[in-house]
């Protein structure tokens, strides 16, 4: 099984966690990853409101990159990544008029055969729960998780075309695979104020607040997400302590893969206490 | 093949389609009356209270005919047959004669056999959710719809039963058989009514309310049911998660309402009503109940429903709150839930409550769309179906109608009065007059003198009596009672048998006097009564004893006691039996002719139905050219031009031999005598007296004419009405228009016209976009309270706000100030988005004036009929008779009814011509059997009972003692209870006969 792979910027820097732990976990399931050549940014949360053609040129480079490495699926971890070069997908798809504007500039001949998933679609989807299992050396008995999906993964519905917009699953099956227990809990897809958190803090601070405190009122313990920017939205905006993981670490956990201590290294609430007291530090 | 050319087809035994098919039985037309599902009634027999009266909804049973249990009439009238969970397979042929195939779906349980006992229900494994109720209980797969359901009896569905037999294994009279095949039958008819009323919108379509996530979050169907007495809880409001009291409860509104990214773009019409209902009903339950109602514009524009919403937020203290729903969460602790909106000034707030309300619109019914595109009739954008503007009742399809909720979201009333207005449709397109059966009786032997034979007739009604009662003891005490010469039980194979077997021994054992035990008499009483007359035995010689409702089901589980108790009221029968006289029900024959006053739309419809039915219409206007307020009506909103229908209906009336017109003309006085009406009509040229049967009024209303915002004063202050000419006669004064101001309710929803005048919003709206049309720079501003443009009109607002019309929302407590300054019109208001006062510049103030009705004392007087406090004509019942006096036979319609549009005065028109042919098909009407007589020595001639009469039925004569008109005593009682001489008595009810009844009681 392989698939092309954009990591994004985020995996090579402030979510550099997810992007090893990705590659060790994918590496323990026996799927390879090819990293995309040349790629570039997406455009990020900014592109979109200062330059519409921009923001979908962006994507439709590393599209364009994508396609030459002859396979058939590009994964993206990053759900603000997967969010753009979606909409750009969609463009591409149904606006006739802007698609060839976008190849003119891009200099590409558009293939709709290429599909665009998220990491988590992939995990749940494509490799399998079952595939997941049998890779289970120890399960993560006792740990209660709320498991965060934001906004962009799953919407707009048309676009993303993945799982429930209010109330998606993929992940709550997931953890359960790994032997968590995920809490029921309202605010799995509330927003968690993106990258106001530069602009913005205090707005940032309120809603982070409101989602963690949520989390802990539903019982759970951590918080687990699918992308760099919520998870450090998570857990640099919030007061209550409590860690938040990428689902890619929790798979590092339950599969024993050695090199996670490099991980929590890079996390601002420490895991550890948590996993140590658990039994699976 | 069932049926004939003059049959009619209904297709939807909801309400409107019971109306049709009353309405038309009673014509003496023959009705097969067809439902997909199980049990006939919609989403009737789901009320417990019905607005804007708050009263109980299952029956209609308010004390006062014509009040009627549509559903019970549907399946004893002897024109009508039912054919329940039913689907048409195939229509073929054209209006006037289809064969039509229908698919009987097998039911599995053989009603005749059935006991039930309920061990099949017990043993079924299969659990779904029932659909009664929205979801809110579970139900096996072999289950009774409800408890009520008509018809009475089992069944079992198909999709969710695993044939497990273990039903049939317990099923002690063998009633089950799985292998029940369905049945096909052919069915001839001249016309099909389409009533398939709609389906409440799928709430997990706005994932956003949690609905089936969050288990405190219902749909306002599941709260119907959860306030219903019959519903587990009794009524009361607790919640689901862990049936604790509910104490914070909120209503989302417009749940699939108004909503075009759901494909819902209509508004539903009657959610803000049946909020306020729902709220008030809990707060009734439970008095510390706090209510919180979502919304964003209120919506209570029926006859009296402003009153009604005025009284929950006053009397009930229900929060009404102008907000946008964002999203409710749940909290994982409590259940509770966070509902998050976005206030008028854009600010958020959240609040916490216990239980959340979905408010769920219509949809219109899925499964049906093959069958109408199959039928060919046209569906609309939403999928309901379309009519003409004027033609409310007729699809597009030749001898095709249609009435009720399948036409769009509307509430009872209006869907009584289209099941009527289908009706008289249907009856003018078959134009052959059915011929009447009139059936033939035995002469009654002479009764009354002799002793008393009394027999008791036990129905034994299987295992579930068995369980509950000491059968064999009660049938040993009731022999023993004085004067039952015979105690019998029915075995209930049949109801057909069981009347054979009384039949017989009334001839065997000289019986003189019958006394039935069983279940309630609802049923049987009509079929008893007819076989009685069939063998010439006085019908009102036959008691009737409850004792399987109203003492086994009740007090389950105490046999001794319910013995007690069933003995006890079976003594009271026996008591009653002994007592009571024959009676014999005087019939009175018919002037088959009708009045009709007021030569407006609403008036010349009725008439020109009337006519076209074949009956005799006097057509009376007070001005010299018929029309009414439709001469001044340029274009509707959905664009099309009112008056060549005007001049078509106009001719058609002028041209008809059966309508006597009377133009310029008055009505002087109207009297009475045995059902005949003698009415004396004024013209210019003398007096001149008419006789008939029915009165229709129809003297309409009239555009108020405002007092204030300078109206009469400055020349660019003018109505929507005068503005609708000036735009259709494109005024040259509107040449350099730049900016137009519209105000809103003015002159209704006020203290002195304190109701919602319905039309002036789309009235607005429709102005707007026409001025849109041919100045699309004008700037239009409109000024109002709330929107109230329901219905398919919600999509006319859209658009007007999308071609850029600026709605702005004042209160009543801050109106808008008009401002005449340097020759210029200036208003001022206060804008609650802008949180500050605007000030706009008018070329034109245009007003929205509310509707009044006309004066209508005299004529009100003249006919007996009643006003109610807006002037409006009162009408019998607010539900089941929306157009129809007290008295039988009077009837009103159009603007003298309430504000309305021409396309439901239309309706109207249609409907009171249904109701009245009604009447006028027979040569005779029966007299009520338990009237009132008056004991004239004991009389002091008080008058009491005169005024209490509400039927006109009592007069005071020569000598000064009251009399009773047979003909119109409905034998309500009221003048019983009123008289202090106990002059007034009721046959068969006497205080004696009474008090020795209720003295058996507790003997």
């Amino acid at each position: 099984m392989r698939f092309s792979y954009f990591p994004g910027c985020t995996d090579r820097s402030s979510s550099m966690e997810y992007g090893l732990s990705t590659e060790e976990v994918f590496k323990a399931l026996g799927v390879e990853l090819v990293e995309v050549e040349d790629w570039n940014c997406c455009g990020a949360a900014a592109t979109h409101s200062l330059n519409r053609l921009l923001s979908l040129c962006l994507p439709a480079r590393i599209i364009s990159k994508a396609l030459l490495s002859g396979l058939s699926s590009l994964v993206v971890p990053c759900a603000g990544c997967f969010s753009n070069l979606k909409r750009t997908e969609y463009v591409l798809r149904n606006e006739q008029r802007d698609r060839r504007v976008i190849e003119e500039i891009v200099g590409f001949r558009y293939d709709p055969s290429l599909e665009i998933l998220a990491l988590l679609d992939v995990v749940v989807n494509r490799v399998g729960l079952e595939r997941v299992y049998e890779r289970v050396r120890r399960t993560l008995k006792g740990l209660k998780v709320a498991c965060y999906y934001g906004c962009a993964l799953v919407r707009h519905p048309k676009v993303t075309r993945f799982d429930d917009p209010e109330n998606p699953q993929s992940m709550d099956r997931l953890m359960r695979v790994l032997g968590a227990q995920p809490v029921e809990w309202s605010y799995k897809v509330d927003c968690c104020g993106a990258d106001l958190a530069m602009t913005y803090g205090s707005i940032v601070r309120q809603m982070v607040g409101r989602i963690v405190f949520m989390a802990r009122e539903a019982g759970a313990q951590a918080i687990v997400t699918s992308c760099g920017l919520c998870q450090m939205n998570l857990e640099m905006r919030q007061e209550l302590g409590l860690p938040v993981f990428y689902f890619t670490e929790l798979m590092g956990v339950a599969f024993d893969i050695g090199q996670r201590e490099r991980w929590w290294g890079k996390h601002l609430i420490s895991p550890r206490p948590l996993l140590e007291s658990l039994g699976l530090g | 093949m069932k049926g004939d050319k003059g049959s009619v087809l209904v297709m939807g035994a909801g309400i409107a389609g019971m109306q049709a098919a009353l309405l038309l039985g009673e014509m003496g037309r023959r009705v097969f009356l067809l439902d997909q599902a199980p049990a006939i009634g919609g989403y009737f027999p789901l009320l417990d209270r019905t607005f804007p009266t708050n009263s109980c909804g299952v029956c209609f049973m308010s004390p006062t005919p014509p009040a009627f249990c549509p559903i019970y009439e549907s399946r004893l009238h002897e024109n009508i047959e039912l054919f329940p969970y039913c689907e048409v397979k195939e229509v073929e042929g054209e209006g006037g004669d289809f064969r039509v195939r229908v698919f009987q779906k097998p039911r599995f349980v053989d009603p005749e056999r059935c006991t039930f006992c309920g061990a099949c229900m017990e043993v079924c494994p299969v659990e779904v959710e029932r659909e009664f109720g929205g979801g809110l209980e579970k139900r096996k797969a072999i289950y009774l719809p409800f408890p009520q359901a008509i018809p009475h009896g089992l069944v079992i569905d198909s999709k969710s039963c695993i044939r497990c037999g273990e039903c049939v294994r317990v099923c002690g009279p063998g009633a089950i058989d799985l292998e029940m095949k369905a049945k096909e039958e052919v069915l001839q008819v001249g016309a099909i009514v389409l009533g398939f009323g709609f389906e409440p919108f799928w709430a997990q379509r706005k994932g956003e309310y949690g609905f089936g996530r969050y288990r405190n979050v219902m749909t306002s169907i599941q709260f119907e049911r959860l306030l219903s007495t019959s519903s587990p809880t009794g009524g009361y409001p607790i919640r689901p998660s862990d049936g604790r009291r509910i104490e914070r409860l909120a209503f989302i509104q417009c749940v699939g309402s108004r909503d075009p990214s759901s494909g819902q773009p209509h508004c539903s019409t009657i959610c803000c009503m049946y909020a306020t209902k729902q709220a008030m009903m809990a707060k009734d339950r439970a008095s510390d109940l706090r209510v919180s109602v979502f919304y964003m514009d209120i919506r209570p524009m029926g006859k009296d429903y402003e009153r009604y919403y005025e009284r929950a937020k006053r009397e009930y203290g229900i929060e009404y709150i102008r907000s946008a729903v964002s999203s409710v969460k749940e909290l994982q602790q409590s259940k509770d839930l966070l509902i998050t909106y976005v206030k008028e000034d854009g600010t958020f707030e959240e609040k916490q409550f216990d239980a959340v309300v979905l408010s769920v619109g219509f949809t219109p019914p899925q499964g049906i769309k093959e069958l109408a595109h199959r039928l060919g009739v046209r569906l609309n954008l939403q999928g309901f179906c379309e009519t003409g503007e004027f033609y409310p009742a007729e699809t597009s399809v030749n001898g095709v109608f249609v009435g009720g909720a399948f036409r769009g979201p509307r509430d009872i009333p209006e869907t009584v009065v289209e099941g009527s207005s289908v009706a008289a449709m249907v009856a003018s397109f078959l134009s052959s007059v059915p011929s009447r059966r009139e059936r033939e009786y035995p002469v009654e032997g002479a009764l009354g003198e002799e002793i008393p034979r009394i027999g008791v007739f036990i129905c034994d009604q299987g295992e579930e009596l068995r369980k509950n009662l000491l059968m064999e003891e009660l049938v040993e005490r009731v022999r023993g009672l004085r004067e039952v010469v015979y105690v019998g039980e029915l075995k209930r194979v049949s109801l057909h048998e069981d009347l054979n077997s009384i039949k017989v021994k009334i001839g065997e054992q000289g019986l003189n006097r019958v006394v039935v035990a069983g279940g309630s008499s609802k049923e049987i009483r009509k079929r008893v009564e007819e076989m009685a007359r069939g063998m010439g035995f006085n019908p009102y010689l036959i008691e009737f004893a409850n004792i399987r409702e109203q003492c086994a089901l009740v007090h389950s589980g105490f046999p001794r006691e319910a013995t007690e108790k069933a003995f006890t009221l079976i003594r009271m029968a026996v008591e009653r039996a002994r007592r009571i006289q024959p009676l014999r029900r005087g019939s009175h024959g018919i002037e088959r002719k009708g009045l009709v006053v007021g030569g407006g739309v609403a008036g010349m419809t009725a008439s020109l139905r009337l006519a076209e039915q074949g009956y005799e219409v006097f057509l009376v206007e007070r001005e010299k050219e018929l029309g009414g307020n439709a001469r001044n009506a340029f274009y509707t909103i959905r664009g099309e031009n009112p008056q060549p229908f005007l001049e078509d209906l106009i001719y058609k009336i002028k041209s008809h031999s059966l309508i006597h017109l009377f133009l310029g003309a008055e009505v002087l006085g109207c009297e009475r005598k045995d059902g005949h009406y003698r009415t004396r009509i004024g013209t210019s040229e003398g007096e001149e007296a008419v006789d008939h049967g029915v009165v229709i009024v129809a003297t309409g209303g009239r555009e108020i004419r405002p007092k204030e915002y300078l109206y009469g004063e400055d020349p660019r202050v003018m109505t929507q009405r005068e503005f609708e000419r000036a735009i259709h006669v494109r005024d040259e004064g509107l040449g350099d228009l730049r900016s137009v101001v519209m105000i809103q309710c003015v002159g209704s929803r006020d203290e002195e016209h304190p109701y919602c005048s319905r039309i002036c919003c789309a009235h607005a709206v429709k102005n707007a976009l026409r001025l849109k049309e041919w100045k699309p720079e004008v700037r239009v501003y409109v000024l109002y309270r709330d929107v109230r443009t329901y219905g398919f009109y919600e999509t006319y607002y859209h658009e007007a706000r999308a071609k850029g019309v600026i709605f702005i929302r004042y209160e009543l407590e801050e109106k808008p100030k008009v401002i005449r300054e340097e020759g210029r019109l200036w208003v001022s208001v206060v804008d609650p988005v802008l949180m500050g006062r605007v000030h706009l510049l008018a070329d034109r103030l245009v007003l929205s004036t509310g509707i009044e009705p006309n004066d209508h004392r005299s004529l009100a007087q003249v006919f007996g009929l009643e006003l109610n406090s807006d002037g409006f004509f009162k009408e019998a019942n607010p539900k089941s008779a929306p157009l129809d006096g007290l008295e039988r036979g009077k009837f009103f319609c159009g603007l003298c009814h309430s504000p309305n549009f021409m396309e439901d005065s239309i309706s109207q028109g249609n409907a009171v011509a249904a109701r009245a042919a009604a009447i006028l098909s027979k040569e005779r009407v029966e007299e009520k059997p338990y009237r009132a007589y008056v004991i004239s020595r004991l009389c002091c001639g008080c008058g009491l009972c005169v005024t209490v009469c509400p039927y006109g039925a009592r007069v005071l004569n020569e000598e000064g003692k009251a009399e009773v008109i047979d003909a119109l005593c409905e034998g309500c009682g009221s003048c019983v209870v009123a008289c202090r001489n106990a002059a007034s008595q009721q046959q068969n009810f006497e205080k004696g006969l009474n008090l020795v009844v209720l003295d058996s009681a507790i003997d």
